[in-house]
């Protein structure tokens, strides 16, 4: 009978150990340290808290941030999208090669990112040579900020589209063409409602990536504050002038909006998927 | 797959789902209102004063003071005078890091470096004329500040000057040489100290030497080797007195000055970047460049601690600790014969080698 009884209720007994093992492994490895950041930030105050978010250098840093990410977000959303399709419809020479070589930025060092958007964009580099004595400067400013972005984050909507695109049977698209949809229609109602699960965690973890991006960022934006300095980045300098509660307070806010964005993200994961069990 | 959906969900349904809806209510008006967060100072009704943008440059340190006073000071000045608003674009690094961004193209119209062997390698690609920062005024040199070592509280490793970093258990924290102009000056000071009161090439040697074996931990900065210390690392810290001075003054120092009996004043070098000045912004960084060595500016840097270049100023400030033979770079040859002799010869093609294992 026991024998019985184990088969039927797995690990409830035997599982005792590994879980705790795993929660003394993951305790200190994970949740103590972000809990560190809130912890700190609570002993220092809500007075010191407001008089932070007070700071213009704070204000800019957090909505420059925002933007960049939604920026972000919004084209490597369309662009991730068609490389997807592309690479899911057509099969052509090439066609591997190109589908490695897309998904080849989230093996790179973000600072080696940097490094060649600079000896490409900069002053001195291979194509900013040619632009600088038009008076275009894409580097130190705004818009080398959102290049270095584009290519860190681009694999990311590649990563959550492709499968469903490669999974949604080509029968679909062509049952559609045949009773007389136009591209767009097709494109609206048979392509759309299969990825919209896909796009919303693609964006969604496009925009969370850009939002901490640093490596990148750290070289082609100059670090100026109130032009390019994003919010990652205004934390490491604070936390390297000593200035740690005003580091921390917007390290904690940060902390916070990848919660709420992870925590969406989930959401949606879920509910697709249980709306596909429906 | 499932089914084809035309429409979204909630339209569809007979009954209206209030849970769906109110869910929705707040997903987009918190959207909505972080929207309206981000993008409020772009807005068109909101108020922007016609301003006129420079950008500056500077060393590690230097961030307080020029964020928080000079710059201020200037701008009040400037609209007072012109009626114009003048923004300041500000980035703070250690004196090579800075130096390595203006030679790959930053937009600084003007840049503070630690020392003047970072203006030459701005000459070295062409960014300045040769000596192009002699022709301000004093030279080129805004203010200075004495190196002075920190120990922690009570003093227990008995340090009172250079000599006594070469003992052995003595952790020390250093900037590092390759980005920090602190470092090169903090190897000055530990070479000519030596080198000038024993007049004894070995000995000078012995000493640098000695010191850098001790060296614990290195930061890319002096402000982020302050930031080190501060977090509990080594024993000892070489850095400007102004770092020291600036915490004394809030009453936030728990460390312990102490003034070696020789040590170097470092100096630092005002570089105007022509190339990124635009014409129309010119007699405003002109006015800047006066300012900065009016009395006025000075008087606030020797508030913050460092050293201003007019000898009677820095009567007013209490802290500052009185030091037997200070030198200067000039009194080791200039910074380009120092460099070659101390920095490159000595440090980095001997001491280096010996500390690494």
């Amino acid at each position: 009978m026991s024998i019985i009884d184990a088969k039927a209720e797995p690990g409830r007994t035997s599982g005792f150990f590994p879980i705790t093992i795993l929660l003394l492994v993951i305790f200190p490895l994970l949740i103590m340290p972000l809990a560190a950041i809130y912890f700190f930030a609570a002993s220092s105050g809500i007075k010191g808290f407001i008089e932070t978010l007070r700071q213009p250098d704070v204000l800019f840093a957090l909505r420059f941030s925002l933007l960049i990410a939604f920026a972000t977000a919004l084209i490597n959303g369309v662009l991730g999208t068609y490389t997807a399709y592309v690479l899911a419809k057509y099969q052509f020479r090439g066609s591997k090669a190109l589908s490695i070589l897309v998904n080849l930025p989230v093996a790179i060092p973000t600072v080696v990112v940097g490094t060649s958007l600079l000896l490409l964009w900069g002053p001195i580099g291979i194509l900013g040579g040619f632009l600088d004595p038009l008076g275009v400067r894409p580097m130190f400013a705004p818009a080398g900020v959102l290049l270095a972005h584009l290519f860190v984050t681009f694999p990311y909507m590649l990563g959550a589209v492709k499968p469903v695109l490669d999974e949604l049977e080509k029968t679909y698209e062509e049952a559609a063409y045949t009773i007389g949809a136009s591209k767009w229609q097709t494109f609206r109602y048979v392509l759309l409602p299969a990825l919209r699960g896909g796009l919303f965690a693609g964006a969604l973890l496009t925009f969370a990536h850009s939002l901490g991006e640093f490596g990148a960022t750290v070289l082609v934006s100059g670090n100026l504050r109130l032009r390019t300095q994003t919010a990652p980045l205004y934390i490491f300098a604070q936390f390297e002038a000593g200035n740690i509660e005003t580091a921390n307070t917007v390290a904690a806010i940060l902390a916070t909006f990848s919660f709420l964005l992870f925590f969406l993200l989930l959401r949606f994961t879920q509910n697709d998927s249980q709306r596909e069990q429906e | 797959m499932s089914e084809f959906r035309k429409s979204p969900r909630f339209f569809s349904r007979h009954k209206t789902n209030w849970r769906l809806l109110i869910q929705r209510l707040l997903v987009f008006s918190s959207v909505g209102s972080l929207a309206l967060f981000v993008t409020w100072p772009w807005l068109p009704w909101v108020n922007r004063p016609e301003t006129r943008t420079i950008v500056i440059y500077g060393f590690s340190i230097l961030g307080e003071v020029m964020n928080e006073e000079i710059l201020p000071a200037f701008q009040t000045e400037w609209e007072q005078q012109t009626g114009e608003r003048v923004e300041f674009i500000t980035s703070f690094a250690g004196s090579g890091t800075i130096t390595n961004q203006i030679i790959l193209g930053v937009p600084a119209d003007l840049a503070i470096l630690s020392t003047e062997l970072d203006a030459y390698r701005l000459v070295e690609n062409r960014i300045l004329e040769q000596d192009a920062w002699h022709r301000l005024p004093n030279k080129g040199i805004l203010n200075r500040s004495p190196f002075i070592i920190l120990v922690r509280a009570g003093n227990p490793k008995g340090i009172h000057g250079f000599e006594d970093l070469t003992k052995p258990g003595v952790g020390i924290v250093h900037p590092d040489p390759l980005t920090s102009g602190g470092a090169q000056w903090a190897i000055l000071a530990e070479y000519g100290s030596a080198y000038l009161t024993l007049q004894d090439e070995e000995q000078a040697y012995d000493q640098l030497a000695g010191i850098w074996k001790n060296v614990v931990a290195q930061a890319a900065s002096a402000r982020s080797a302050r930031t080190q210390f501060e977090n509990g690392f080594g024993d000892a810290l070489i850095t400007y007195e102004q770092e020291a001075l600036r915490d004394k003054s809030l009453g936030k120092l728990t460390a312990e000055i102490i003034y070696p009996e020789s040590t170097i004043l470092s100096e630092h070098t005002v570089v105007v970047i022509n190339k990124n000045i635009e014409p129309e912004d010119r007699y405003v960084i002109d006015a800047l460049l006066q300012f900065l060595w009016s009395d006025k500016a000075q008087s606030l840097f020797v508030e913050h601690g460092y050293r201003s270049i007019h000898e009677e100023l820095n009567g007013t400030n209490p802290n500052f600790g009185l030091i037997a033979s200070p030198f200067v770079v000039n009194d080791l040859g200039g910074w380009q014969q120092a460099k070659q002799e101390i920095v490159d010869s000595l440090w980095m093609e001997k001491v280096l080698m010996e500390i690494t294992p």
